[in-house]
């Protein structure tokens, strides 16, 4: 049972519907792309979880291409390759520019599926790290407010206390009129 | 799971304040156990006392900084709290700057020196440094020094190698300044070679002297002395006095008070923020 929103990319009109059909079986959202360039277009007008691109591809923009253009959209999407067994190497390079992960084809569903999940529990836990930041920084704003006027309050009433202090040790003035002018200094 | 026992907490809590000055709830069991009980696996060993054993007998202390990088909490973001970094760009800044450039003499570049002093993986000071590059652009009339100081060995390496994972860079960075200041190498952020280069890190217990380090024009030390206990948190703060050039301003967390431990210390605001100044 998926809710992520996937695009697939793949030049292959047999892999792309089998790519969609599998997919919307298991419930996720899927939109499919037959180029790098159609990839890209819908990468830049909608946001997706995961987008499971073919490495190869012609047209101009390959795999890496979609890649590159996702990671400079948006970094919280996920990119799955799929490659073929000859390009594996290639496929290692891509994961160092951010890929999730990759598949060998011909693509393993079950394997796909465990990818994905891996990535949704991800980004749950994400989702809680961020919401548990979220209500810490809530918490903090509010706590800092009330801590900082307080500290203020206190150093005004330090300030105030030392004024009194050189006030009442003035002992060659009269002791009450010394205690007039502490008093004043209060408003009292 | 080796299951901790009330007597090896108390052993444990010892130590580690000994070597750390953190002060642990020693209430608090699941911490131990969530924070030690990978670590004992991973050394083979049976229970918390051969922790403590082992740590204290290995004259390299391998296992005493695993320790410490354990139990610090390293949780840090970029600009984490905007109040303290809009007060270092609109006030103390110009401020310090001003009083430099009217100091030093025309021949000589204006100095500042800046301290991060709980730096952890390093985000607070490279957002300085973000906002030094911003404010001052051509650096070269400046001599500027940026520290960033952490009791963890693994967070200062994090620090000086200057690369954060998504989740780590994701909040509290604007896009824009992601793409301008970071490029993305090996599935990790990595901060540009000119912003790295402003700045230097290095291990430090905030426990022990720190006079050498010399007086710094504006000292940040963010929700570190919350992990002290109220006696070292008064020597911290008088040490942190001392290290403050005349005039220095000092930052410390929001949620933070000076009261009853440090009255050489005046707190005053400037819009919505705090900063320290000695009296």
């Amino acid at each position: 049972m998926g809710s992520l929103k996937i695009l697939a990319v793949d030049d292959d009109p047999v892999t792309r519907m089998l790519i969609k059909k599998k997919l919307i079986k298991e419930d996720y959202e899927i939109e499919i792309a037959e180029n790098g360039v159609k990839a890209i277009e819908l990468i830049n007008n909608t946001f997706f979880d995961v987008v499971l691109t073919d490495l190869m591809m012609p047209g101009g923009v390959d795999g890496i291409g979609v890649l590159e253009a996702v990671k400079k959209k948006n970094s919280q999407t996920e990119v799955i390759l799929i490659t073929g067994f000859a390009s594996v190497e290639n496929a290692i390079e891509a994961m160092k520019k951010g890929a999730a992960d990759y598949l060998q084809k011909p693509i393993n569903f079950d394997e796909l599926f465990l990818r994905l999940q891996k990535i949704e529990n991800l980004i749950k836990l994400a989702k809680n790290a961020g919401d548990l930041r979220e209500a810490m920084s809530v918490t903090e704003d509010n706590a800092g407010h009330t801590i900082q006027n307080l500290e203020l309050k206190v150093g005004e009433l330090q300030n105030q206390l030392y004024e009194i202090e050189d006030i009442l040790l003035k002992y060659d003035l009269d002791p009450q009129d010394r205690i007039e002018s502490a008093l004043k200094t209060i408003g009292a | 799971m080796a299951k901790i026992t009330p007597n090896e907490i108390k052993i444990l809590s010892k130590y580690i304040y000994d070597i750390s000055g953190i002060a642990l709830d020693q209430s608090k069991t699941y911490l131990f156990e969530t924070r030690f009980g990978k670590l004992i696996e991973a050394e083979g060993l049976a229970n918390y006392s051969e922790l403590y054993s082992k740590a204290k007998s290995e004259p390299r202390k391998t296992l005493e900084k695993k320790i410490i990088d354990a139990i610090t909490t390293n949780e840090t973001l970029f600009f984490r709290d905007t109040g303290p970094f809009e007060l270092l760009r609109h006030k103390i800044l110009p401020e310090v700057i001003d009083a430099g450039t009217a100091k030093s003499s025309k021949l000589l570049p204006t100095a500042i020196k800046i301290w991060s002093s709980a730096c952890s993986t390093g985000q607070e000071l490279f957002s300085i440094a973000i906002i030094i590059k911003e404010l001052l652009g051509d650096l070269k009339k400046y001599n500027i020094k940026l520290l960033g100081t952490d009791i963890s060995d693994a967070a200062i390496a994090q620090a000086s190698y200057g690369a954060y994972n998504k989740f780590e860079i994701e909040r509290g960075l604007a896009r824009d300044k992601l793409q301008k200041y970071f490029t993305l190498t090996n599935g990790n952020w990595k901060i540009r070679d000119e912003i790295r280069a402003m700045v230097n890190f290095k291990k430090l217990n905030l426990m022990l002297p720190f006079g050498a380090l010399g007086k710094f024009d504006i000292i940040f030390c963010r929700n570190v002395a919350i992990y002290f206990n109220l006696n070292d948190r008064k020597k911290l703060f008088n040490k942190l006095a001392d290290s403050l050039a005349p005039n220095g301003f000092l930052i410390i967390g929001s949620t933070e008070s000076l009261t009853g431990v440090c009255p050489r210390f005046v707190p005053k605001r400037h819009l919505k923020s705090i900063f320290y100044q000695v009296r």
